[in-house]
């Protein structure tokens, strides 16, 4: 038994589809850049149209590019166009004023976000079961660019406007009142119930309506005599009446807008109070939306492409009938002329769901409703099924329908009860993010502010400043490969949002990169711009934080300074190696933490490190380029510098997931303090005295191994003490006197550091060498060479090597209790 | 960003050349020649680059931050010349790595775009710093890239001449797009490098010194002699 929570009417969806105007030749815009495929523009154009909700339009889904400037429209599809009923069905007054509301309703949704239907007719109002209408079809004419980006004219000729014929062929303009002249049309025909002009040529049909133009008396009157039905007219209701003049009035400026018309007394018993959404991360809750639907039904096997190919709709012809018969010097090229009627499909093909249905058979209402707060025994007994999240990889996770359902129900629920349900959104997100919400997740794991909105709209996008030629010169090289990103409004909104940043944030600068950093936050919130800068503006201090300052040289030298005392602590035998070989990460590096991956590697790849990341502090990045050395690994063990960096000139083929897994690991096993630094943002972590400070720039870069703190120390003797092993290297005779309890006592000055061998060590060679994943701390004070030492460990390849900041000293004040004297112990 | 030098072990690098067996038997040399690329972002270095080692074309070539390293080997006459390259970071602010990177270069192509003057303004800033704090025997090559969109030109061809001339540039106007140019300036810089000069030299001038692989002496980006 199918759930009746999928089987619903109106959660159904259709594709249509039609070609792009092609560029001519090769031609270059004015930057030199080729020109935008139309088919790309189009794409970023009609994103919008995915926000439009409201009860009396069909819901887009998606735009699908396909071969040759291919276009496909997925949209919400259902009930029955209303040009099926006329002739059939009588229409009441009442009914009529219904779907006027309705209509006009609609329409003013569209207006007032300036899009102009401009192809409206009975064939693009769908009458749903409860006899409620939803306008389809409506951005065809708003995604094109008002026809500019098709070679077809769109039109439907009985329901144009008269000035649309007298406008010149490419004048390409919309005005909202060629809207009303249709709904007048439209009016008309259901009230003389018949189609106008049903038996005229096309030719005749123009003539008719242009010869409104000398029509002395009222448009209507005139159609009703033309077609037999000036009875009709004259006993038509005079507030219908007026409605439909005003409608048909040829000067367009006469004609009244959508706004104006729903203010007719006529409409009064259907006007509602409207609500508005409160929530801000996420919209008006619902259990799942269409939009949710769609995607499981494609990662169910839903196939647009094929549907349409069963269809008939998309043919492919053998590759030798499309080559051109002429090719000119200037790559003109002739003879190659598609057939026009192929350009633009009217059919609509109606998507199947039998088989997600199927699918989804057997899931139970409940798991609709996913418990939140309460755990029984009884309700666990309607807990979703248990999935092992850890073992499955992610690429399956993410197309498997049923647990997307799961995870998807799950999150949305969360989201919606944000931000009091941000620590279970912070948990849940451990396992992985679903896709489809990565949006909202992200904003919410960044806790935006709920005015984001507001602040946005205020802060200044366009007083042009010095650093606009550098934004212009990098946006269209910023992930071009992105459909959405490449597109004309991908550029225009990327634009803004850096011109945004640099306004609002006057203690830093536009940094090349700022724009790979902004893109993911783009692609994620395209339809909403502020959100996107939102979370551009609460990452940059908590993971980026000062790195964008005008002189940032302090900044970047202590986390590349950082990251190569990671390497050492995790493996030293390849930081000996880069070491040798004089492989700095000053040299590779800098693209890697400045834009935190995002300047280094394609989209997808930078989600799945972000999901993580953004459960992380600012060390992760870090980690994460340690994962990357550590795939190499082998490579760069056996290589010199030459081949070493040429590595890294193209980022090669790096396994991201286990990179992920990889980061962390090492983010979970390494002590905080190991990758504290002096420029992070102090907001984000909570500090004691006994943390490490004031180090300068020039003691890190020195040091090779990390320094640990004493409050990590202390924790660590306390609870994990089988994981450490200290080093005391003060004299015999301190360490007699006062030490940590467990520690061992290798005085810094016995030691030969001369040849790097552990044997050096004598007694205690062996223990070290056993040392395996333990972390070696070194424990000095005041009057011990704090880095000859660590450093010797480091060259024989001991691993997690570190030094207690504040040596011995600071462990008296902090917690005496750890600490033990020989004497007594004898 | 301001970086010190990490290479401050590193001994004079003049120019570095060094014998080797060819897989035939033959003798031959192999030099190689650490060259940088500077110039205003946007002006096409990286598509010069990658045009040169890849023969490839990118339209939406990704920007650079910090540096890129590519080698590419190229044949004159019984020389192989492998060249080092260190692609550069234009936007001013990556400035201060520059010197980084040009320090021990023994050639440089300055990049600037026909298209736009302020680009070659530009160049000619990078020339006199060049000239000031680079090895002074560089050889530097100024490159007047997009050829290709000559029709839109600010920078007339004479008046870079004219400026190469006046400082001792090699000159030529490129397209990374149509590959005009883009191997004859590497292979102009190659001709002009000093081993020609010096070719007799090789052994004792001093200059030339051979290193067997893994040798530890001199390892700073570019200085990898095999
Ligand atoms: N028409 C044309 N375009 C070019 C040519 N060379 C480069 N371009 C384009 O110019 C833009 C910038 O080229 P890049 O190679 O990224 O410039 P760059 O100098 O490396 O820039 P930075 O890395 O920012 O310093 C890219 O979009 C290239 O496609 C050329 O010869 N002709
Ligand atoms: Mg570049």
């Amino acid at each position: 038994m199918t759930l009746s929570v999928f089987v619903n009417p109106e959660l159904q969806f259709s594709a249509t589809t039609f070609f792009a105007k092609q560029h001519k030749g090769e031609t270059c815009g004015a930057n030199g850049l080729p020109l935008t495929p139309n088919s790309i523009i189009l794409f970023g154009k009609a994103q919008f149209l995915k926000t439009l909700k409201n009860p009396y339009l069909c819901e887009y889904l998606d735009i699908i590019r396909g071969k040759h400037e291919r276009t496909i429209v997925v949209s919400q599809f259902c009930g029955k166009p209303l040009s099926e009923y006329l002739g059939k069905k009588i229409f009441s007054d009442s009914d009529i004023i219904k779907i006027a509301f309705q209509l006009l309703t609609a329409l003013s949704v569209l207006h007032k976000n300036k899009i102009v239907h401009r192809n409206l007719s009975t064939e693009s109002i769908l009458v749903q079961n409860s006899g409620d209408i939803k306008l389809f079809n409506y951005g065809f004419h708003y995604m094109t660019n008002n026809g500019q980006l098709v070679s077809f004219p769109i039109i439907k000729l009985s329901y144009a406007a008269p000035e649309i014929y007298l406008s010149p062929l490419k004048s390409h303009i919309a005005n909202s009142k060629m809207d009303i002249w249709s709904v007048g049309i439209i009016l008309v025909e259901l009230i003389l119930n018949k189609s106008l002009w049903s038996s005229l040529k096309l030719s005749q049909k123009i003539r008719k309506i242009l010869s409104f133009y000398q029509c002395g008396t009222s448009v209507f009157e005139k159609i009703a005599r033309e077609h037999n039905c000036f009875d009709v007219y004259q006993n038509l209701s005079a507030e219908l009446k007026h409605i439909i003049e005003q409608c048909l009035q040829i000067d367009p400026r006469s004609r009244p807008t959508c706004e104006d018309l729903l203010k007719n007394e006529i409409f009064k018993e259907f006007k509602v109070v409207q609500r508005n959404n409160p929530s801000k991360v996420c919209e008006k809750y619902q259990i799942f939306t269409l939009k949710e639907l769609y995607h499981w039904w494609k990662l169910a096997g839903g196939d647009i492409i094929l549907e349409l190919k069963k269809q008939g709709l998309i043919r492919s012809s053998p590759p030798i009938l499309s080559m051109p018969c002429l090719v000119m010097l200037d790559g003109t090229v002739l003879g190659q002329g598609r057939n026009p009627a192929t350009l633009y499909e009217s059919k609509i093909v109606q998507m199947s769901l039998d088989t997600l249905y199927q699918r989804f058979k057997h899931i139970h209402l409940n798991f609709c409703y996913p418990l939140l707060h309460c755990k029984s025994d009884i309700i666990a007994a309607f807990d979703p099924p248990h999935y092992d999240t850890k073992a499955l990889p992610l690429i399956i996770k993410e197309k498997d329908p049923e647990y997307q359902f799961h995870r998807i129900i799950l999150f949305r629920r969360l989201l919606h009860g944000y931000p009091y349900t941000r620590d279970m959104i912070r948990k849940e997100v451990e396992k992985d993010i679903p896709p489809l919400l990565r949006g909202e997740i992200w904003a919410a794991l960044l806790d935006i502010q709920p005015d984001y909105e507001e602040i946005y709209a205020m802060i200044d996008k366009e007083t042009v400043t010095t650093t606009d030629r550098q934004i212009e010169v990098d946006i269209p090289r910023c992930h071009q490969y992105n459909e959405l990103l490449s597109s004309s409004e991908g550029h225009i909104k990327l634009r803004r949002i850096l011109k945004a940043w640099v306004h609002q944030n006057t203690q830093y600068v536009y940094w090349q990169g700022l724009d790979s950093l902004t893109a993911p936050f783009l692609y994620l919130n395209f339809n909403d711009e502020a959100k996107a800068f939102a979370c551009l503006s609460e990452f940059v201090p908590k993971y980026v934080h000062k790195f964008f300052l005008k002189d940032n040289s302090a900044v970047i030298k202590e986390y590349l300074a950082k990251f190569s005392q990671l390497i050492a602590y995790h493996d030293p035998e390849l930081a000996n190696h880069l070491c040798d070989i004089n492989f700095y990460p000053e040299l590779f590096a800098i693209p890697w933490f400045l834009t935190v991956f995002s300047h280094v590697f394609p989209l997808y790849k930078i989600l799945h490190v972000w999901d993580n990341l953004l459960s992380g502090d600012s060390s992760f990045p870090l980690h994460i380029g340690l994962s990357v050395l550590t795939q190499l690994r082998s490579k760069l063990l056996t290589a010199g510098f030459n081949d070493c960096i040429l590595l890294f000139s193209d980022l090669p083929e790096v396994d991201i997931e286990k990179s992920i897994n990889y980061s962390n690991d090492t983010f979970k096993n390494t002590p905080r303090s190991i990758t504290t630094r002096e420029h992070q943002n102090e907001e984000y972590y909570k500090t004691t005295e006994y943390d490490i400070s004031g180090v300068t720039l020039n003691d890190l870069t020195r040091e090779r191994c990390p320094r640990i703190s004493a409050t990590d120390v202390v924790d660590m003797i306390r609870n994990t003490p089988e994981k450490i092993l200290l080093v005391d290297i003060r004299n015999p005779l301190q360490y007699s006197r006062c030490s940590v309890r467990n520690s061992i006592n290798i005085p810094c000055s016995s030691v030969t550091y001369g040849e790097h061998s552990i044997e050096n060590l004598g007694q205690y060679a062996q223990i070290l060498k056993n040392s395996g994943d333990k972390i070696v701390i070194v424990i000095g004070s005041t009057d011990t060479d704090l880095e000859l030492f660590p450093k010797f460990l480091l060259n024989c390849n001991i691993k997690k090597v570190c030094v207690l900041h504040g040596g011995f000293n600071i462990l008296i004040s902090v917690t005496p209790t750890v600490l033990v004297s020989q004497k007594f112990e004898a | 960003m301001e970086h010190t030098e990490p290479h401050s072990t590193e001994p004079e690098m003049a120019n570095r050349q060094g014998a080797a067996q060819r897989p035939n038997g033959a003798q031959g040399k192999i030099c190689q020649f650490k060259l940088v690329l500077l110039g205003e972002s946007a002006v096409g270095k990286s598509s010069l680059v990658l045009r040169f080692v890849k023969g490839q074309f990118h339209e939406y070539q990704e920007s650079t931050i910090g540096a890129a390293f590519l080698t590419q080997t190229v044949c004159l006459d019984d020389t192989t010349v492998k060249f080092e390259i260190w692609d550069t970071a234009g936007q001013e602010r990556y400035h201060s790595l520059a010197p980084m990177y040009y320090r021990g270069a023994q050639a440089a192509i300055v990049v600037y775009d026909i298209t736009n003057q302020d680009t070659f303004g530009r160049a000619k800033t990078w020339v006199k710093e060049l000239q000031r704090q680079a090895s002074p025997t560089i050889v530097i090559a100024l490159a007047g890239n997009k050829q290709d969109l000559a029709n839109k030109r600010m920078v007339e061809y004479e008046e870079a001449q004219t400026y190469a001339e006046e400082n001792g540039l090699l000159f030529m106007e490129t397209s990374a797009k149509t590959a005009l140019n883009v191997n004859d300036i590497f292979l102009a810089i190659a001709k002009k490098l000093p081993k020609y000069d010096q070719n007799q030299g090789q052994s004792g001038q001093g200059q030339g010194r051979r290193l067997a692989e893994g040798d530890q002496g001199a390892k700073t980006p570019g200085n990898c002699c095999k």
